[in-house]
């Protein structure tokens, strides 16, 4: 195989020894998709995330016009996917969905980003009691498996989409603390650091501008696998009625409708499970992608 | 030696134990309005229909009336001593109904395991030794399938094909009523998922022991393919993938919870999914305590086994 070109490190080609951010992000993009998996997820990706934008043009029917009448179709014409037993046609519906299930995963990894890399940031840095109470916190919160504790949650807080979306974030900021603080960890003892420190910069200051951009490869790694994974929960959410309500589609929602007339209607629950399976199967190829890139050598991060 | 450390880790994970009972505690505490109310399995809108002595009454009887933390140490008593209180819904001891409903579970837990650490290692094992061959190719794709089906839509699948169209598994139903049948289907669904990430896990650990002179110079020695792989590849690669099966745990427990659902298996999922719907907060809590503590067992159980397995390990 040629496992090469993974591990070579990129060095600056031109002779002026300076690039910029973008040159070397686009240098680096173009590198990630040489590869032909990776050229795959990130079309199947940039498909799902074009369906979903387009959602309201491409969709032949509303989604929640229910027609009693064309209940229970099977997939044909004019209703591709076949209705459900409201009559609704499933087709627009899936592609509603899509617009849920990838605005609330994105929208949730970035809150858990941002609030769970500030918390490791913090943890790691300061270190001492504060360190020692953040991380018991941290522990404590992953002791609950993700779906029971977002499911707890919901229950009390009521379905609304800002609870699902805190819900869903609680177990995403406790990975992206840990992680943060272990990269912050072995990055905050080198020189430039305490240069930084003889400069007379304040704390702040060091950790998000010097810091944490140093710190950048292993979250954007973990960014990437987590966004299936949420996506993975909200479904599952969904599915047991604490998730997204109706009549706002969601495919977790919609294959539990699905589930009471699977024996007859098996399309229901098919469709959007299907495209469950291939938003699942575009996120984690991605992840593996860009793990594989910018970490060659690491293994699991979940 | 042993002993110590066991006895060490054991007091390193009281804090986390206490903590998951704290966050127990406050889930009855978060709800929006009246927890007596919520206790009582009654929204707002429900509050008008309760009389005031019997709302008074129940606030006596939970201690709503005292401060927090006296609450709170009244309940970590209680629960220590397995008593999670009284289901307002359905008038059983909570206790009751979450000690009723475990062993469902655990077995579910038990065999699921099994069966993806059986197939996740050997999986992994084909492809590495197969590795950029047909083998590896069909096993990383099965891996990638795997990883990428949600849990509970393969659970219908599964449902689909074989209790409805082809009916050799029973639709739903009880180890009690069917036995073993009732518990492979279930099975089936929640492994895929755990046995798709160990087999990852450990064709790449797999891969890098191969990769080692050792592996050469065992070769060279005359011994079969077989021992060098199995003796010398697996004894070598393993750790990492046990660190991998013992994050499973919640991954097993996630996925159950909608597994239990959709079987209609009598276990912990299904019991905090009914709890859910009825707007059960003491079944809630104590579902949710018995599920976090089960978890910091079994991380102490993995942290144990790493030990015994690589003895160069001292926690």
């Amino acid at each position: 195989m040629t496992d090469t070109t993974h591990t070579q490190i990129p060095m600056p080609s031109d002779d002026s020894g300076y690039r910029s951010g973008w040159s070397l992000f686009a240098e680096s993009s173009n590198k990630f998709l040489e590869l032909k998996l990776n050229k795959f997820s990130f079309g199947l990706t940039m498909f799902l995330i074009v369906l979903a934008i387009l959602a309201p043009w491409i969709a032949p029917f509303p989604y929640d016009v229910v027609d009693p009448a064309r209940g229970l179709s099977a997939p044909g014409w004019p209703h591709l996917m076949g209705t459900d037993q409201a009559g609704r046609d499933i087709f627009s519906r899936v592609l509603y969905g899509a617009q849920t299930s990838l605005s609330i995963g994105l929208v949730t990894v970035l809150f858990g980003l941002v609030t769970g890399v500030s918390l490791g940031a913090i943890s790691g840095y300061v270190g001492g009691w504060v360190d020692e109470v953040i991380m018991r916190l941290v522990e404590i919160f992953m002791s609950v498996p993700g779906i029971v504790m977002a499911l707890a949650l919901v229950s009390i807080l009521g379905p609304s989409v800002p609870s699902i979306i805190l819900a869903l974030s609680i177990r995403r900021i406790t990975q992206f603390s840990r992680v943060a603080r272990g990269s912050v960890l072995s990055v905050k003892s080198q020189d430039y650091v305490t240069a930084c420190h003889a400069l007379g910069m304040s704390n702040a200051r060091i950790v998000f501008a010097h810091v944490l951009p140093n710190c950048i490869g292993p979250i954007i790694v973990l960014a990437s696998v987590l966004l299936g994974n949420v996506i993975l929960t909200e479904s599952t959410l969904s599915f047991l009625g604490m998730g997204i309500q109706e009549p706002t589609p969601s495919w977790g929602g919609m294959i539990a409708k699905g589930n009471e007339f699977l024996t007859f209607a098996p399309w229901i629950s098919l469709f959007p499970g299907g495209f469950l399976f291939l938003t699942m199967i575009a996120f984690n190829l991605l992840g593996d992608g860009v793990r594989d890139h910018l970490d060659p050598r690491g293994g699991s991060v979940v | 030696m042993l002993t110590t450390v066991l006895l060490r880790r054991l007091i390193f994970s009281i804090p986390t134990l206490l903590g998951v009972a704290t966050l127990a505690f406050m889930l009855g505490h978060m709800s929006p309005g009246d927890p007596a109310i919520a206790a009582m399995g009654l929204d707002l809108e429900g509050y008008s229909s309760v009389e005031p002595e019997e709302l008074e009454r129940v606030r006596e009887e939970l201690g709503l009336n005292k401060p927090i933390l006296v609450q709170y140490v009244g309940w970590l008593t209680r629960a220590l001593q397995g008593d999670f209180g009284t289901s307002y819904v359905s008038t059983i001891e909570v206790s009751e109904l979450v000690f009723e409903a475990l062993p469902t579970t655990m077995l579910l837990l038990v065999m699921t395991m099994s069966v993806s650490i059986v197939v996740g290692i050997s999986l992994g094992i084909v492809s590495a030794v197969f590795k950029g061959r047909t083998g590896d190719y069909i096993a990383r794709m099965i891996a990638i399938i795997g990883v990428s089906t949600p849990t509970f839509w393969f659970a219908l699948v599964l449902m689909l094909c074989f209790a409805v169209a082809i009916p050799i598994f029973p639709v739903n139903g009880s180890f009690d009523e069917f036995g073993w049948k009732a518990m492979a289907l279930p099975t089936m669904a929640i492994a895929l998922h755990p046995a798709a990430l160990i087999a990852r896990m450990m064709r790449s650990s797999m891969l890098e022991v191969l990769s080692h002179d050792m592996i050469r110079t065992a070769t060279a020695k005359g011994l079969s393919r077989w021992r060098v792989y199995m003796v010398h590849g697996l004894r070598n690669a393993i750790n990492p993938v046990i660190t991998v099966i013992g994050f499973q745990f919640a991954n097993l427990m996630g996925g159950a919870v909608a597994v239990e659902f959709i079987f209609s298996l009598p276990g912990l999922g299904s019991l905090l999914i009914e709890g859910i719907y009825e707007k059960d907060i003491l079944v809630i809590q104590g579902a949710v305590l018995v599920i976090g503590v089960a978890f910091a067992l079994s991380n102490l159980l993995v942290d144990l086994l790493y030990m015994i397995i690589d003895p160069r390990i001292r926690i």
